[in-house]
């Protein structure tokens, strides 16, 4: 489903990614975990060019998306993201957030883009929100209409970056419930996150990132209880 | 008392001048608005692209016009450029002082506008611009439909200032013999050396004017919810 190769990603003098190679099937949900400024967010950021890769290939279902001459905005249509500060339109309700890309990118029209936009809401548990605007939204609502939003364009994958990080602790529950639910159903999902609990449940994989690379990966359990690597051992002692 | 009598005298005396005045100052600030917001926003996206055919005549002519007074800029205009034109082909070449004053206006008032339209995009959250691109939004309809419905609102109170400033302003254009407000009375001074009553008269009508602007931008404001909700 995503292929990577040898990824590398540069600001300037700085190299933040040092040669990513990774493979994700379909329906598989990969966590990816890491000290600050590893990395984490510029490598999903790099899976739907909202980075520009300085070096090696991307392939989402055999498309090398890297090619210059892709349309970006067509590999965009395919890959959800969902961000740790939200990133809600303020100045639309719930509903219009869900809808707008609907109707813009994939030409719905505002009927069919407002009942699917509805449907979404009530699968993430805010039907009655509809017609709220996000700064009336709790944070955990808020990360719930974002998701909704991302699902409204049928994405293949969804990418979450620290999606409950900026969340006070009641509500980080109500979020990955939302996001179990969309592992059980099938969908792969890329989720950078430190919640131990959702990797266990749902992960399939964990990857250890460190100084722009995966330092380990493994299954949750192999992780989080039997790391081998002292980078990885180290890091966990700290969040866990 | 006599003082008081003769300074109202002049005052009613001079005030019909000062309403054509007024209309004129009025007329040249409106157009001047006008142009100058559609140059603003061009160079605003202009000095915002990536791309230096447009970025840097952007960054040009609002650095220009922004480093120099008004007042020179009307000079060179209104004197300069015919002189030019017309060393250049012999011909006598002479433009309309209204015209003039209101293409120096807008041209001035393009650039403040132009900083003032890109400092609202700017400061709306990059986070809006990727959430919008991240879902297949194009640059142009994540602009429209995101990033300026929220840049507006941060955009139209300093723009409302800068046409106060602009209508205050205008009064340079006497120098160049537009009958606007300050010039007719400065006329009226030159006939009567009554230069207190005249100019305190000139001073109340700018204010009124002034005022109302302030008025017509805070109902529009009002219209466009500038302040309310919107975090
Ligand atoms: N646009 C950018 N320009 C320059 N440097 C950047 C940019 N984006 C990220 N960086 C740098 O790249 C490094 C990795 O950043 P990244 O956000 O990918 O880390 P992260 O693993 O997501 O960290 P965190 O856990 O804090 O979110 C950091 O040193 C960061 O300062
Ligand atoms: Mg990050």
């Amino acid at each position: 489903m995503i292929e990577v190769n040898n990824l590398h990603k540069h600001f300037g003098k700085l190299e933040v990614l040092k040669g990513i190679s990774e493979k994700v099937d379909e329906r598989e949900v990969v966590c990816v975990i890491g000290p600050s400024g590893s990395g984490k967010s510029t490598f999903l950021r790099c899976l739907n060019l909202l980075e520009t890769p300085t070096a090696g290939e991307i392939r989402i279902e055999g498309e090398l998306v890297t090619d210059p001459r892709v349309d970006i905005n067509k590999i965009r249509e395919e890959v959800g993201m969902v961000f740790q500060r939200f990133n809600l339109f303020p100045h639309m309700t719930a509903l219009k957030n869900v809808a707008l890309a609907p109707m813009r990118v994939r030409g719905l029209s505002e009927k069919e883009a407002y009942d699917r936009a509805h449907d979404l809401l009530k699968k993430v548990g805010l039907e009655d929100k509809a017609d709220v605007y996000p700064s009336s939204l709790s944070g955990g609502q808020q990360q719930r209409v974002a998701i909704a939003r991302a699902l409204a364009m049928r994405p293949k994958i969804m990418l979450f970056d620290e999606p409950t990080s900026a969340l006070d602790p009641e509500m980080v529950g109500e979020v990955l419930n939302v996001m179990k639910d969309l592992a059980k159903e099938g969908m792969t999902m890329i989720v950078v996150t430190h919640e131990m609990g959702f990797a266990r449940e749902v992960g399939d994989r964990v990857l250890f990132m460190d100084e722009g690379v995966i330092v380990e990966k493994g299954t949750p359990d192999e992780i989080f209880f039997n790391a081998q690597n002292e980078r990885t051992k180290s890091f966990l002692s700290k969040i866990l | 008392m006599s003082l008081l009598v003769s300074y109202l005298e002049h005052a009613v005396a001079v005030f019909p001048s000062l309403l054509r005045g007024a209309v004129i100052t009025v007329e040249v600030t409106t157009f001047s608005i006008f142009f100058g917001l559609i140059l603003g926003t061009i160079a605003a996206f202009g000095k915002l692209s990536k791309r230096n055919v447009f970025k840097l005549p952007s960054i040009v002519y609002i650095d220009f016009i922004r480093g120099t007074p008004l007042f020179v800029q009307i000079l060179l205009f209104y004197y300069g450029i015919p002189g030019l034109v017309t060393a250049a082909t012999g011909e006598v070449f002479r433009i309309d002082p209204i015209i003039a004053g209101i293409v120096v206006c807008s041209i001035n008032s393009g650039a403040y506008n132009a900083e003032i339209v890109r400092a609202g995009i700017k400061s709306v959250d990059r986070g809006q611009m990727e959430a919008a691109r991240s879902l297949g939004m194009t640059d142009r309809q994540a602009m429209k439909d995101v990033i300026m419905p929220q840049a507006v609102k941060l955009i139209i109170p300093p723009l409302g200032n800068e046409f106060i400033a602009l209508l205050k302003d205008s009064s340079l254009l006497a120098i160049i013999s537009v009958h606007e407000l300050s010039k007719n009375g400065m006329l009226y001074v030159s006939k009567t050396f009554a230069a207190f009553p005249t100019y305190i008269s000139v001073a109340l009508v700018y204010l009124a004017l002034t005022m109302g602007i302030s008025r017509i931008l805070a109902y529009v404001e009002r219209r466009l919810g500038v302040s309310d909700r919107s975090e």
